[in-house]
């Protein structure tokens, strides 16, 4: 900034520094349809005018792969966006090691040639690129370490299904694998000898990289441990997955399929071994003195209605407890629905058929045990209760001979 | 002993013991000293206290085979094996109408309105699922989409296969016994030598 705005001179770097700055401002101008491009995968040409579209491919923003296709995004400019957005479908990672060295070998080389020469402005020229070359090495590696860890955080999550995720681990770990062993490419010795006597470049070349590279790979070797661990469950899951739809489609096509005797064989298998229940039961007992005071107090503070007996639970050895919980829940519940019926009597006039209500009500009651239960709540009730319901039964006699007698239907009305 | 009473009641009632279900009895039955414990006081009663294969599921088994015993092995096997297909097509439907990569597992949350909405939106799913919840294990009858996902998640909550950690909210988790069930599946599989693996291949050509 300094350098451009008070010297107007045309040097090689004002030059650099007045471009870069209009093609970045460039990308802000056009953001939108860069970032269209982007998510789409080519740019929409019809967006903006042809003189804009020139300069965004004079700027090397936008580049047409063939003749044949689409403009879009140079890859440079792909991954600037990735990386930006820390989008891991298309982040890249950077490995080639080996290309890098060569670069920081030739920069020292400049560099010492430079000294040597004394001449000093190029050689801390020479020392800036260098130092840059060297945290652009870094800092790939640290992008790279990072990129790791998030895809490895979020679960692989920006891919949908369990086959991509196992892909996309396969990717990860091969990625992490060309990355140490570019590590390995490092050597120190060589890059000690590099740096001679010179105290900057020890410490850029040696102690600092040192650093940098021993906390990396210490980082990725966690990474690929828990890349494995992930790709375990990734695996673990998958083979779930198959076994359940495998299972089910065998058991479809083969409705009569008959399993091993298992139970009865000489040799029990675990899966198979599950006790009975049993009920812990106990019952009111008089014969601990020091029980009858809980005892008496527990009688008095109860309300006790002798028409609603409830039977206890008894444990008569092994029985199926559910099964008889379903049957106490069902019977609760047609009680409940035959007092529903007894009250929405009493916001009708005249009587009301017990089958009819039955129907309006869309209830899933058998009508004969409706029917039995309506008159059997019926002459539960109470005397006085019971005087204000007019209970009708419809019924017919089954034979001359007999006096079976069949009701049809129950008419239920109040009796005001 | 007497503070393992509640516990070793909801063991004898049949009740299965996982993270899920009890937290705190399950620590306490990863104890080898007080599974001794209980094992000491279940001896009489012909039980004594078994784990799923994975370790996440603590049930009472029976301690000697006697022929009481095996005839209600023989009883409950056949039923288990008779709600594996229901079980799994379940699983199989909650899986994808939730949108879910992997299949269900111990831990996982089941949010009935969730569930519910998916189901209704999806024909097909709804389709399958209304012949599901008519299967015997499930036993609705009702032609109502809501009565049959209450049935379903009813019959779910009863069998121990979910549990509802607060009875006034729709919100279920799945517990360890789905991994017993699927412990199950494998079991079958490997003693019946089940060509299961290459069943993918037969299904692609329909």
């Amino acid at each position: 900034m300094v350098r451009s705005t008070n010297k107007k001179d045309q040097s090689p770097q004002s030059r650099l520094h007045a471009l870069g700055v209009a093609r970045l401002n460039l990308i802000g101008k056009y953001s939108e349809q860069l970032m269209d491009s982007y998510v789409k995968g080519h740019f929409d040409e019809t967006s903006i005018n042809e003189l804009a579209l020139d300069k965004l491919v004079k700027a090397r923003l936008l580049h047409r792969p063939d003749e044949n296709q689409p403009l879009s995004l140079r890859p440079d400019v792909n991954s600037l966006i990735a990386s930006l957005t820390e989008d891991e479908r298309k982040r890249q990672i950077n490995a080639d090691v080996a290309g890098q060295l060569e670069q920081i070998r030739t920069r020292v080389k400049h560099f010492s040639d430079a000294q040597y020469r004394g001449d000093y402005a190029a050689s801390e020229h020479h020392f800036q690129l260098l130092t840059e070359k060297v945290h652009d090495m870094t800092g790939q590696f640290s992008d790279a370490i990072a990129s790791l860890w998030n895809r490895l955080n979020s679960d692989f999550g920006f891919v949908s299904n369990l086959g991509e995720k196992i892909r996309e681990n396969e990717l990860a770990q091969k990625q992490l694998r060309r990355l140490l062993d570019g590590f390995e490419l490092i050597d120190f010795n060589e890059l000690i000898e590099l740096a001679q006597s010179s105290g900057p470049l020890r410490k850029l070349l040696v102690s600092q990289l040192q650093v940098t590279i021993s906390d990396s790979s210490s980082s990725l070797l966690e990474v690929q441990k828990r890349l494995v661990e992930l790709m375990a469950r990734f695996r673990q899951q998958q083979e779930r997955a198959l076994l359940i739809t495998n299972m089910a489609a065998f058991l479809k096509q083969h409705p009569n399929f008959e399993v091993g005797d298992y139970p009865n064989r000489s040799n029990v298998p675990e899966h198979v071994n599950h006790a009975a229940p049993i009920i812990a039961n106990a019952s009111v007992a008089l014969d601990k003195i020091g029980d009858q005071q809980v005892l008496g107090d527990i009688v008095r503070s109860l309300d006790i209605v002798s028409s609603s007996y409830v039977e206890p639970l008894e444990s008569h050895g092994e029985f199926d407890l559910e099964q008889l919980l379903a049957i106490e829940e069902k019977h609760q519940q047609l009680k409940e629905d035959v007092e529903s019926f007894f009250i929405d009597v009493f916001d009708q006039t005249g009587s009301v058929s017990a089958l009819d209500y039955l129907v309006n009500k869309q209830l899933e009651w058998d009508g004969e045990m409706w029917l039995f239960q309506v008159i059997a709540e019926h002459e539960g009730l109470a005397y006085q209760l019971r005087q204000r319901f007019d209970l009708v039964k419809d019924k017919s006699s089954e034979s001359e001979f007999n006096h079976v007698e069949v009701i049809h239907d129950v008419q239920l009305a109040v009796n005001m | 002993m007497i503070e393992h009473g509640p516990l070793l009641e909801t063991l004898l009632a049949g009740a299965s013991i996982c993270e899920v279900t009890d937290a705190e009895a399950f620590r306490r039955l990863n104890d080898e000293v007080v599974r001794e414990e209980l094992n000491h006081f279940l001896r009489p009663l012909n039980r004594r206290l078994a784990q799923s294969q994975d370790g996440s599921v603590f049930f009472l088994a029976y301690q000697e085979l006697n022929t009481q015993a095996r005839e209600h092995l023989s009883k409950e096997f056949k039923q288990t094996v008779q709600s594996l297909l229901p079980l799994l097509e379940w699983m199989q439907l909650v899986q994808e109408s939730m949108g879910r990569e992997g299949s269900l597992s111990a831990g996982d949350h089941i949010k009935f309105q969730e569930f519910a909405l998916r189901t209704e939106d999806n024909q097909s799913l709804r389709q399958r699922f209304s012949q599901l919840a008519s299967d015997r294990f499930f036993k609705s009858n009702s032609d109502n989409l809501d009565q049959q996902l209450k049935q379903v998640f009813k019959r779910l909550k009863e069998t121990g296969y979910l549990h509802q950690p607060h009875k006034d909210r729709q919100f279920y988790t799945v517990t360890g016994k789905i991994e017993q069930l699927i412990e199950m599946v494998r079991f079958i599989k490997d003693e019946e030598s089940l060509p299961l693996d290459e069943m993918p291949a037969q299904e692609s050509m329909f």
